[in-house]
C-alpha cells in the first residue's frame, strides 16, 4: 500500500505545481456559474417542479463543459511519464504496477471532486441570500453529486487508459475525449432514434445513457444500477490500463 | 551478485541480445563496452527488472529477475540512459519522492536524502527546479536517485554521457568512492572510460560477448601491432630505410615537423616484437642524438576494433 500513498501524494503535488489544475478549475467555475445563472433565470420566469440543482445539472449546456474536464485532467498521467522517460525509473523502483495506476486514478478523482466544490457553495449562497426561498432539497443535492462522482470515475478511468497508450499528451486527450463522447452520444442517439423503433430499445439503452442517469439522480432518485454500471466500467478500464502498463514490461 | 546464463532478448524481428552469459562478483566494477546498438541498454533493462528476457536465466543478488522482480528492484539502483527526471520537481523534492517510493520513510529517509545530496554535490542546488539544471547536475540527480536506497548493485547506463571533461572526472571519482559499498555495472561506448574505472570489461557487439577480462589483460593478450615513436637529430637521408631494416619493423614513416633539427619517426612494429633495443643500437652506431624513444601499448580502442573485425571474419564466432 505504501507505493500507492507515495504515488498519490506525488500526483496531487504535481497537479498543483503545474498550471493544469488551475486552468481546469477556472474553466469549470466559469461554466458552472453560467449554468447556475441560467437555472436562476428559469426559476424566475415560471413556476417549476425542479429545484435549482436540477436546473443546473440537467440542461444541455451542462454537457458543454463536462467533457473537456477529463482529457485535461488525465492526459498527463502516463503519456508524460513515457515522454520524459521516467516510465523506466518508475517501474524499476520496487513498486507494483497496480499501485501506480491506483495512485494516479485516485489523485485525478480527488482533483475532479474539488472541481464541483464551488457549485456546492453557489447553491448554499443562493439559499442563504434568498432567505430560504431558493430551496436546495437534500435528495437532489446528494443525488447530483453522487452521479457526478460516478460518471467522473468512469470517464477518468477512460482518460487514464488513453494516456497509457501513447507518449503524446495531445493524442491521449483526443482519444479520451472521443471515447467519453462516444459513450455519451451512444446513449443520446439511440434514445432519440429508439422512440421511432420501440420502447424496449429505449429501456435497454437507458442502462448506459448518461443523460438519463443525470435526469434521474438530479431529481433526487438514487438508483443503484447506474452506480454499479459506472463502478464496474471504471474497474474494467483501470484493469485495461494495468494490462497496457504491464504488457510493455512483461511480454516478450 | 549478477549471474546471467544464456540470455536472449528479441524484439519484433530483431535480436538485441543473443545468448550471452557472464558473472559479476560482489564489490567489482564491471564495464559494458560496445558501440551503440550492441545490446548494452537492453541487457541492463533486463537486469534491473524493467523488461523480461525472451529466454535465459538472470539472477541478481540471489533473486530471479522475473519471478522475484520486487526483491531485485529493491537490491538494484538503476540509472537509465539520458537521466530521465520529473522536470517540474525540485531536487530535494524529487529525491524524497524516490526514497519514499523505494520504501524509506520518516527520519531515516530525510537523513539518507541529505547524505546522497552531499555525496553527489547537490546540496547547493537542492531547492532548484530540475528543469533549470544543467545536464551535469541532472546526471548527478539521477545518480543520487540510484544511490538513495543504498542498493547492493548499481546499474548505470552511460553515466558520463553528455558531460564535460571536468564533470566526467567528477563522476569517475565518485564511482571509485562507491566501490567500497556497492557492486557497479556501468555501460559506455567510450573506451578510455572503462580503462580508467573498471576492474573488468565485458565487450559487446551485435548482442554477443566479444571478450570478458580485465582491461590490462585484454590489451596485452591481444597480438595488436604496436607503435614505436622516435625523435632524433640526424641529417641522414637514408634514416627511414635504415630503420625499416630492423627486424620486426613493418613500416617507418617520417612525420614532418616545422623548424628545428629534430626529426620524428613512427615505426609500425609486427606483433610480438620489441624493437626499442635495436633502434637504440642503430642510433648509437649512426651517431644520431636521441631525444625520445617510446613504445605505445595497444589501448582498448585497438583491442576493440581488432576483436570486432576478427569476429566479423569468423562470422559471429566468439573470442574470449
Amino acid at each position: 500500500m505504501r507505493g500507492f500513498w507515495v504515488m498519490l501524494k506525488k500526483e496531487l503535488r504535481m497537479f498543483f505545481v503545474s498550471p493544469v489544475a488551475y486552468v481546469v478549475l477556472a474553466l469549470v467555475m466559469v461554466l458552472n456559474g453560467f449554468a447556475f445563472r441560467a437555472a436562476l433565470s428559469i426559476l424566475e420566469s415560471a413556476p417549476s417542479e425542479g429545484s435549482i440543482v436540477t436546473w443546473t445539472f440537467q440542461p444541455q449546456w451542462f454537457w458543454l463543459s463536462y467533457f473537456f474536464v477529463f482529457p485535461l485532467l488525465t492526459m498527463r498521467t502516463f503519456a508524460e511519464e513515457r515522454r520524459l522517460g521516467t516510465f523506466e525509473t518508475l517501474f524499476t523502483a520496487p513498486v507494483r504496477a497496480w499501485q501506480v495506476v491506483a495512485g494516479k486514478f485516485v489523485a485525478t478523482l480527488i482533483i475532479y471532486a474539488l472541481l464541483w466544490a464551488p457549485s456546492f457553495f453557489n447553491f448554499r449562497v443562493a439559499h442563504w441570500i434568498s432567505a430560504g426561498q431558493v430551496e436546495i432539497p437534500a435528495g437532489t443535492m446528494g443525488g447530483s453529486y453522487i452521479i457526478l462522482l460516478a460518471m467522473g470515475m468512469f470517464n477518468l478511468a477512460v482518460g487514464i487508459f488513453a494516456s497509457s497508450l501513447t507518449r503524446n499528451q495531445i493524442v491521449a486527450a483526443i482519444l479520451s475525449f472521443t471515447l467519453s463522447l462516444c459513450h455519451f452520444l451512444l446513449g443520446v442517439f439511440v434514445m432519440v432514434i429508439g422512440r421511432k423503433i420501440s420502447d424496449s430499445v429505449v429501456d435497454v439503452v437507458a442502462y448506459f445513457a448518461s443523460a438519463e442517469h443525470i435526469r434521474i439522480f438530479t431529481s433526487g432518485l438514487i438508483d443503484t444500477r447506474p452506480l454499479i454500471y459506472y463502478s464496474s466500467l471504471t474497474l474494467l478500464f483501470l484493469s485495461f490500463t494495468l494490462q497496457v502498463v504491464e504488457f510493455r514490461r512483461w511480454k516478450p | 551478485m549478477i549471474d546471467v546464463q544464456n540470455l536472449t532478448k528479441q524484439y519484433a524481428g530483431r535480436t538485441a541480445v543473443d545468448g550471452i552469459g557472464f558473472h559479476v562478483e560482489p564489490g567489482e566494477i564491471v564495464g559494458f563496452l560496445g558501440p551503440n546498438g550492441a545490446g548494452k541498454t537492453t541487457t541492463m533493462r533486463i537486469l534491473s527488472g524493467f523488461m523480461p528476457a525472451t529466454s535465459g536465466k538472470v539472477t541478481v543478488a540471489g533473486f530471479d529477475v522475473f519471478r522475484h522482480s520486487l526483491e531485485v528492484r529493491r537490491a538494484v539502483g538503476y540509472m537509465p540512459e539520458m537521466a530521465p527526471l520529473y522536470v517540474d520537481m525540485k531536487v530535494k523534492e524529487y529525491l524524497r519522492f524516490r526514497a519514499e517510493l523505494k520504501g524509506l520513510g520518516g527520519h531515516s529517509m530525510r537523513r539518507r536524502v541529505g547524505e546522497v545530496m552531499e555525496l553527489c554535490g547537490l546540496t547547493d542546488v537542492r531547492r532548484r527546479l530540475i528543469d533549470n539544471l544543467s545536464k551535469g547536475f541532472r546526471q548527478r540527480v539521477a545518480l543520487a536517485d540510484a544511490l538513495v536506497h543504498d542498493p547492493k548493485l548499481l546499474i548505470l547506463d552511460e553515466p558520463t554521457n553528455g558531460l564535460d571533461p571536468v564533470q566526467i572526472r567528477q563522476v569517475r571519482e565518485l564511482l571509485r568512492e562507491l566501490r567500497t559499498r556497492h557492486t557497479v555495472l556501468l555501460s559506455t561506448h567510450i573506451l578510455h572510460e572503462v580503462e580508467v574505472t573498471c576492474d573488468r570489461v565485458i565487450m559487446l557487439n551485435k548482442g554477443r560477448i566479444l571478450a570478458d577480462d580485465s582491461p590490462r589483460n585484454l590489451a596485452s593478450k591481444l597480438n595488436a601491432s604496436t607503435v614505436v615513436r622516435l625523435e632524433v637529430e640526424t641529417k641522414d637521408e637514408k634514416a627511414p630505410v635504415k630503420l625499416e631494416g630492423i627486424q620486426g619493423v613493418r613500416k617507418c614513416t617520417e612525420e614532418t615537423v616545422e623548424g628545428g633539427a629534430w626529426r620524428h619517426f613512427m615505426l609500425r612494429v609486427e606483433p610480438g616484437f620489441d624493437v626499442r633495443e635495436a633502434v637504440q643500437a642503430l642510433a648509437t652506431t649512426e651517431a644520431w642524438r636521441v631525444l625520445e624513444l617510446h613504445r605505445e601499448l595497444p589501448n582498448l580502442e585497438d583491442v576493440f576494433v581488432e576483436l570486432a573485425s576478427s569476429a566479423e571474419v569468423m562470422k559471429g564466432g566468439r573470442l574470449s
